[in-house]
């Protein structure tokens, strides 16, 4: 009896194997259909009509319309807040990236004295939320003479942004050998020089990285463009798709055309920089 | 070799001397924009949170200085207990964020055919804004929504309640659209922390005989310790600062002071009831938790990001 054990234990054990093999996809399965259905829900719905919607709100799409993206375009202005969305957008990456740039390059290629502590000092930057300051970062804005302008939004985001950009690029810049320098130095190049034409080119990767995830967090974030640029016709696209939701005789097909407007931006991203964004998200967690 | 390079540093300082007050001008005008944008957007306002917090501040007068008055009322006002009670109910569900994403993490690891797509899938959400995926729920979670569609359909019709009317549900509800939210972000964090781990334990592991939970608990979760401490830092600051945006979209707050959390209640107090010192100090005591969680973030970045000494 003992002898023949091994046979029928191995058929056991490999059948268990393939029912957890089965378990566990099903598991993974139902957590992904948990994960995309609100967006295929929300897509579903931005395409139907307001009759089709009040008819079957839960059903697939019959007839499909595409006149809430037309009236999200007349009645939100979404053009007007996609513009507004990507010019304070782009400024505030632009600006915290060179910032950080300039920044990383002092405390790690050059010798000065402190230099740990003006990077401990931006990163310590962290630990301010833009939740505890709302107020008086508008007041400060008002007094600089930015209210209702772009700009103040775009200095918002490049502080908020600027620690992680600091940290990241500063990381990358210490792995280039300081030899390197020496060299152009030796050449006779300036440190702007050495900077723009000789460490930014090496630090592309890192420079990408660091926009993708500027880019996600600024395009999204409500807080800071509410407050800012809240009242104005300068609003972002977020700030724009949450008022909208609040008024009561907006139908959800207009609202979920407006929802996907307003992400689809990031989807296109995510879809092109798939790779660069799940290696390098982590990083981006904390601003 | 050790020469070589005292010869070299030596050469270095005997360079950088002659010129080291323009070194010095450099660097200064280097750290310049960076640190105005630190010192102008954040050390500033937050110098002035303090300074609106001592002060008394009612609708568009003039502000007039009030000591402590406004912490006094802020402990004595319901609505700050609620939020912060809020808070640690939210913290109650803190193991499912951390333990969720780790066992997903640790299944794709093992290369779970479609990990990729999974993978892929369980980030997308982390990328929406949370403005978008609040109203997105709102829908979903409606009385007649899919959701209470499904539990009405799988037998469940007791459960479909009105989610966002009743106050434990509501709470619920917006800590799990959160989780929803941000689950996938865990994920890639425990997948990167895997990456360090070596096939080999894991194959012996087995070979002794060791099941999926026996290999999470007892070999993999020791190892990822660090991991799995940064990642619970980071949700414990999340659900004190992320949910701003979710909480606009689901509940406003409501029903009555259900599901407003601390940050919420700094933006209403400052903006709804006008009343910017009393929102202040709500502030300063929100800042007071996230700086003292987030500064372990702080630490792990600067230990790793400073100049070897």
């Amino acid at each position: 009896m003992k002898s023949s054990a091994p046979a029928p234990q191995v058929t056991i054990s490999s059948v268990r194997i393939a029912l957890t093999r089965w378990l566990v996809t099903s598991v993974l399965v139902v957590l992904a259909v948990v994960t995309l259905y609100p967006l295929i829900f929300t897509v579903i719905n931005s395409l139907k009509s307001r009759a089709d919607f009040a008819a079957d709100p839960l059903g697939f799409v019959t007839d499909i319309t595409f006149d809430n993206y037309i009236e999200t375009f007349q009645r939100m202005q979404v053009g007007r807040l996609l513009v507004n969305s990507i010019i304070t957008t782009a400024g505030g990456l632009v600006l915290s990236t060179v910032a950080a740039l300039f920044i990383a390059y002092a405390v790690t290629k050059l010798k000065i004295r402190g230099g740990n502590y003006i990077f401990l000092f931006i990163i310590a930057m962290l630990v301010i939320p833009s939740q505890v300051i709302i107020y008086p970062l508008y007041e400060t804005i008002l007094d600089l003479g930015f209210g209702g302008t772009y700009q103040g939004l775009i200095f918002a985001y490049a502080a908020f942004g600027l620690p992680l950009g600091t940290y990241l690029l500063s990381a990358y810049f210490r792995a280039i050998p300081d030899e390197l320098i020496e060299a152009a130095r030796l050449d006779g190049a300036g440190d702007i020089r050495i900077l723009f034409s000789i460490l930014l080119p090496i630090s592309i990767p890192a420079i990408a990285a660091l926009s993708i995830l500027n880019f996600v967090w600024m395009w999204n974030d409500l807080l800071l463009p509410l407050v800012i640029m809240g009242g104005s016709d300068k609003k972002t696209l977020m700030v724009g798709v949450a008022l909208l939701s609040g008024q009561y005789d907006v139908s959800i097909p207009l609202i979920s055309a407006g929802l996907i407007v307003a992400l689809l931006p990031v989807i296109l991203v995510y879809m092109l920089f798939q790779r660069q964004i799940l290696s390098g998200a982590i990083a981006g967690a904390v601003r | 070799m050790a020469e070589l390079a005292n010869l070299a540093r030596g050469a270095g300082d005997a360079r950088a001397r002659p010129f080291i007050r323009r070194d010095m001008l450099i660097a200064i005008l280097f750290v310049l924009p960076g640190l105005a944008l630190a010192i102008l957007f954040k050390l500033v306002p937050l110098v002035r949170t303090i300074w609106l917090s001592l002060q008394e501040t009612r609708g568009f007068e003039d502000p007039t200085f009030a000591g402590l008055a406004n912490y006094r009322a802020m402990v004595a006002d319901p609505a700050v207990a609620d939020s912060f009670r809020n808070a640690l109910i939210a913290f109650a569900t803190l193991p499912i964020w951390i333990v969720l994403p780790l066992v997903l993490a640790f299944l794709l690891f093992q290369k779970t055919p479609g990990w990729k797509f999974f993978r892929a899938a369980f980030f997308l959400p982390y990328m929406i804004a949370p403005i978008v995926v609040g109203i997105m729920f709102r829908q979903i979670l409606a009385p007649d929504g899919p959701l209470n569609a499904v539990l009405r359909a799988i037998g469940l019709a007791p459960l479909a309640i009105e989610w966002l009317n009743g106050p434990t549900s509501a709470l619920l509800a917006l800590t799990a659209v959160a989780l929803w939210s941000f689950f996938g972000l865990g994920v890639l964090t425990y997948l990167s922390g895997l990456s360090t781990v070596s096939e080999e334990v894991v194959e012996a592991a087995k070979l002794d005989g060791a099941g999926f939970w026996q290999l999470l608990f007892h070999i993999i979760m020791p190892l990822l310790k660090s991991v799995i401490g940064y990642w619970a830092v980071l949700c414990t600051s999340g659900i004190l600062i992320w949910m701003f945006p979710l909480i606009y979209a689901l509940t406003k707050g409501g029903p009555g002071t259900a599901t407003v959390l601390p940050e919420f209640l700094v933006f209403t107090t400052t903006f709804q009831f006008m009343d910017r010192g009393k929102g202040a100090a709500i502030g300063m005591a929100l800042f007071v938790f996230v700086a003292i969680v987030s500064a372990f973030v702080v630490r792990r970045m600067y230990v790793e990001g400073s100049k070897p000494r």
